[in-house]
């Protein structure tokens, strides 16, 4: 096959998909329906350290956990979610809450869309010993 | 003359089929709304990943070609081109699959690039075209060297490569539960690879066939989906980025910073390199055995059970 006719079939391909999912709503963040949810999504990623504490933000996407290891966050991929310890944390605020960058490279960077009193409160509670 | 053999690159032809066949999953899942998932960022990520390894193999092919081609220097054997040799040549070239795909999980240095197929918490067509971009630096061209100097001509060979890869195409969807009992018997079906995909203690290192189950079966690695433990897809440990960058690149970085870690002697750094994903000189990370051992502590009445 010309690769000139590769390309166009990959890349209109690519678009072409990608724009379908998106109108048809399939872009959503996952959401964390209660605090259960919450400590159900870190066990999925961090089974041997339970949460003790969870406090999820106010649009439940998102959910700062506590356990006896330390501190960490739930945060969505997409409509999954995945897990981190916030060790070596640096937290920013932005405009539309707040941004952690990790010291690891499957997760350098979260986006937390929080209300502005939460992201006001929340890097206190992220950097407080558990 | 057959030097020059060529047959088609069935991958780059299948192409308007891989669309195809996406759009109608995704028709399906949508009247339906049961069969799938499919998730926007998710997608673009596979379909850039397979995008990126169309393109890797353009770009690195002549690397296993050049190998494969001295091999076939210096191989006094020709099966020649025959239907019955290209039939014999697909399935000892399935079983070539078998084990490259079980080193895959079972070596780190491989599953360096093998990871990235597994990196979706989907489970979808797209996630059939999520292939790897470093694919030629796990050197597991080596494997196929037999293939060559019994005879079979490296074209040949490739050619063989592919439609096993097309053939994995359609077996990554849970638009379809079972097939005919024969089939679930011999062939790799979307049941099965359903389980290759999971993260579950029960499903790790299980159903490495590429078309036919057969080899799992032979070699003990089999594991049925049950109906009692639905798959959970993914890693162990879910990416928190869709970068394809990342995606197709972490886990060489994860290996070059476990080797240069200072204190270590020269075993520990090979073993980062070569023991299974999960190994840690100091035990503080789980290998899938760990992980199944942990499970059964915790759920004893599982043992003996599929898997464990
Ligand atoms: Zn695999
Ligand atoms: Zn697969």
């Amino acid at each position: 096959m010309a690769l000139e006719i590769l390309l166009i079939l990959v890349f209109g391909g690519i678009t072409g998909i990608v724009l379908l999912l998106h109108m048809l709503g399939l872009s959503a963040r996952a959401t964390l329906p209660d605090g259960a949810a919450a400590a159900k999504a870190w066990a999925d990623e961090f089974a041997d350290d339970p949460a003790l504490e969870v406090i999820l933000c106010r649009d439940h996407h998102a959910a700062l956990i506590t356990t006896a290891r330390g501190r960490g966050i739930v945060w969505p991929m997409g409509a999954d979610t995945t897990a981190r310890y916030l060790t070596g944390a640096r937290i920013y605020p932005t405009k539309t809450g707040l941004r952690i960058d990790l010291p690891d490279f499957t997760a350098p960077h979260i986006d937390l869309r929080l209300e502005p009193d939460e992201a006001r409160d929340w890097p206190d509670l992220m950097e407080k010993p558990a | 003359m057959t030097d020059m053999l060529s047959y088609p690159e069935v991958t780059h032809i299948a192409v308007p089929f891989f669309i195809a066949a996406i759009l109608a999953e995704l028709l399906w899942i949508v009247i339906k709304r049961r069969g799938g998932r499919y998730e926007t960022r998710d997608a673009l990520t596979s379909l850039i990943m397979g995008a990126g390894n169309v393109a890797a193999s353009i770009l690195l092919g002549f690397i296993a070609w050049g190998f494969f081609m001295v091999l076939w220097a210096l191989t006094p054997l020709d099966l020649g081109t025959s239907l019955g040799v290209v039939a014999l040549c697909f399935v000892l070239d399935d079983l070539r699959y078998y084990w490259v795909h079980r080193f895959g999980h079972r070596i780190r240095w491989v599953w360096a690039s093998h990871v990235n197929h597994h990196s979706s918490q989907h489970y979808n067509l797209t996630t059939a075209l999520r292939q790897t971009w470093t694919g030629t630096f796990t050197l597991m061209m080596i494997v196929r060297a037999p293939l060559v100097l019994l005879g079979f001509h490296p074209a040949m060979v490739l050619f063989c490569g592919g439609l096993n890869l097309i053939y994995q195409f359609w077996i990554h969807t849970e638009a379809i539960g079972k097939m005919p009992k024969w089939f679930e018997a011999v062939m790799n079906t979307p049941s099965h690879h359903r389980v290759h995909h999971g993260r579950n203690a029960r499903y790790l290192d299980a159903n490495y066939a590429g078309v036919f189950i057969i080899w799992d079966r032979m070699f003990g690695t089999f594991v049925p989906e049950l109906e009692d433990d639905k798959v959970d897809y993914g890693l162990v440990h879910n990416l928190g980025t869709f970068n394809p960058l990342r995606v197709a690149f972490h886990e060489w970085l994860g290996i070059f910073r476990d080797v240069r870690q200072p204190g270590l002697s020269l075993r520990q750094r090979l073993m980062y390199m070569l023991a299974p994903p999960g190994w840690s000189h100091d035990g503080s990370r789980d290998t899938s055995r760990a992980i199944k051992h942990k499970h059964l502590a915790q759920n004893p009445q599982d043992a003996g059970t599929p898997g464990f």
